[in-house]
């Protein structure tokens, strides 16, 4: 008898379960980033042969040289403390940028903390820096021991607010990390309850974000992750508000992280990642691509820009131009170059070398990395990269530089 | 409704299962079976202990700090140690503990990013993984492991019920605890089997 109430238990506990996965939403198509009246239709159709044809080499010619002034350039406020890293942009409603980035002692110090400021764009000024989240304030809101804080990475939720997804660890190092995230209604002034994300079967150990997340039309978001740990591989989680409700893995093995996604079309993107190979193979940048929306990932042929295990950032303007930023060079994280492809060309040029310590020696050389690249209005860019971990630049790129760019390169080609 | 209850619970959850491994110790040290009573006391001292923040230098509940490490539990995991506690508590059986270990060997690799499949994955809706589990249940009922069917379908229901964070339901069935538990098991059972097997030879042996 006791098996039989058993039995109709389970039945029960089946038709829930049934109807839970029923009521999941469908998988969706990727969300154009930019209105169609200003996007480039060549770009957004998934037939595009540019799209589909391999990228070649960077071309290793001279960077064009360009007219400054236009270019501006200043630091994140300061904080105090002596090590910064791994900034993070978005766009105000209002046309500012608000910047998140981590500062304390030193990187995974329990000092560290998330800290924000908005950009005026009208008067070229940061605001002065603010904590979103320190190490006491996120163990208590998510109720479990947090050891550190790491990347900051926030995203626009498609009815407006704001959501920023950070790393905690609480036992170990980078590999030990866990996503989690807060949500802000008026622009990053307050935040809501932080929440965990769970996208490991293993004590939910080892998922980090890095790069921007992409909108689904369905209003979800879709964000690149990694695994750190014993696999060192990409991850696409689908999110509902703060909840993980699907993921698919980008890359496998223990020789690509930190994604960062360029969407080709409502089907098609490719996913650009930080190499972390052995020392035996190729140090260029490992691509997956899908046509699926996401739903499935396929290795393909590395894009032929040497890396040298350091995170790169990507951007496409309204036009259909794609553009990084990225160390191009296969050890130390010394130089740092703007790279452009245009939506009709398949060849990545290098348009403005942001630093260059080559000349200097090894032991001087510093470290300029983690760049993270937003547009305000699709014409533009904002940068933000870590300056010898002692500061972070932010750099402004105006639609008048990019135009003038794209005229030198033709000259140069025409020549 | 239940999300701003879920940390709490998580964490009462966590406070409960501290106090029952505490128990489950004290047990295996003494040589006296501690009476039912007893152990229900015990156990409610232990998760209020637990639970409440103890002040001092301690920003967080104690089980806080133990949840910062283990994770949530599975439901499975819960269930199966809480009801340890009970006084009808038998043994879970073998044919339950094998094939969990079996499962969380050829699940942990694949997981953790050995090959682009994913086994993972299909924990967040897959209608075949759902069937799977089902039948696994059924399997354990017509077995004779009644337990094991009301433990899997409340696994299932809390899954259904977004009852932990996690929105996969492979966290609400297995997690590396229970993973390791299920390994031990075996050669554990091995080593008894061939305890019980010389035992029963001395007794029959010729005098």
């Amino acid at each position: 008898m006791s098996r039989v109430i058993a039995f109709c238990f389970l039945l029960l506990a089946s038709v829930l379960g049934y109807l839970h996965i029923d009521s999941r939403p469908a998988w969706a198509p990727f969300a154009s980033v930019y209105p169609v009246d200003i996007a480039n239709p060549v770009e957004d159709s998934p037939e595009s042969p540019e799209s589909n044809k391999p990228a070649k080499t960077l071309k290793n010619a001279a960077p064009v040289k360009l007219i400054q002034p236009s270019l501006r350039t200043d630091w994140l406020p300061d904080t105090g403390a002596p090590s910064v890293h791994a900034a993070s942009l978005i766009t105000l409603k209002d046309g500012g940028v608000r910047a998140f980035w981590f500062a304390g002692s030193r990187e995974g110090a329990p000092d560290v903390a998330i800290y924000t400021a908005v950009f005026d764009p009208q008067a070229s000024r940061w605001s002065a820096p603010t904590v979103v989240m320190d190490r006491v304030s996120a163990e208590k809101g998510l109720s479990r021991y947090i050891a550190k804080l790491g990347n900051p990475v926030p995203a626009r939720m498609a009815d407006g607010r704001m959501q920023l997804f950070f790393v905690t660890v609480s036992i170990g190092g980078w590999a030990g990390s866990s996503i989690s995230s807060v949500i802000s209604d008026d622009e990053g002034l307050t935040w809501g309850q932080p929440q965990r994300l769970i996208s490991s079967p293993l004590i939910n150990l080892s998922t980090l974000v890095k790069s921007p997340a992409m909108l689904f039309t369905d209003g979800r978001l879709g964000l690149p992750a990694y695994h750190e740990w014993i696999g060192r591989f990409g991850e696409f989680l689908r999110i509902d508000a703060s909840r993980v409700i699907d993921k698919r893995r980008m890359s496998s093995g223990r020789g690509a992280i930190q994604p960062v996604v360029f969407a080709d079309g409502p089907q098609d993107a490719s996913a650009f990642f930080r190499q972390t190979r052995s020392s035996s193979q190729l140090k260029q940048i490992p691509v997956s691509e899908t046509k699926d929306a996401g739903q499935s990932w396929v290795a393909t042929k590395d894009l032929e820009i040497p890396n040298p295990n350091s995170a790169i950032a990507a951007l496409t303007l309204a036009n259909g131009t794609r553009l990084m930023v990225l160390n191009n060079i296969e050890a130390g994280r010394y130089r740092l170059v703007m790279v452009m492809r245009e939506s009709n060309s398949a060849q990545w040029q290098v348009i403005q070398v942001l630093e260059d310590d080559e000349s200097l020696a090894n032991d001087q050389r510093r470290e300029f990395s983690y760049p993270y690249l937003i547009s305000a209005n699709g014409e533009d860019a904002h940068l933000a990269y870590t300056w010898d971990r002692k500061k972070i630049r932010h750099v402004y790129f105006p639609s008048a530089w990019f135009k003038q760019a794209v005229s030198s390169l033709k000259e140069k080609e025409a020549q | 409704m239940i999300a701003s209850y879920l940390q709490p619970i998580a964490l009462l959850e966590m406070s409960l299962t501290c106090s029952v491994v505490l128990i489950v110790l004290l047990q295996k040290l003494s040589s006296k079976e501690i009476p039912f009573a007893v152990r229900i006391v015990l156990a409610l001292l232990l998760t209020n202990l637990f639970f409440w923040p103890l002040g001092m230098s301690l920003e967080l509940p104690l089980s806080a700090y133990v949840r910062g490490v283990t994770g949530d539990l599975s439901i499975v995991t819960l269930l199966l140690l809480w009801s340890s506690m009970l006084p009808s508590a038998k043994k879970t059986p073998l044919g339950f503990k094998v094939p969990l270990a079996l499962i969380a060997i050829a699940f942990y690799p694949l997981a953790l990013g050995f090959g682009m499949m994913d086994p993972y994955a299909w924990g967040y809706g897959s209608i075949g993984f759902l069937v799977a589990v089902v039948l696994f249940a059924i399997v354990c009922g017509l077995a004779g492991w009644t337990k094991g069917v009301w433990i899997l379908s409340f696994a299932i229901i809390a899954w259904a019920a977004h009852w932990h964070e996690s929105a996969n339901l492979w966290d609400y069935l297995l997690d590396p605890f229970l993973a390791i538990w299920a390994l031990f098991a075996i050669p554990n059972a091995i080593y008894r089997k061939r305890r019980e097997k010389m035992q029963s030879g001395y007794l029959f042996r010729a005098g």
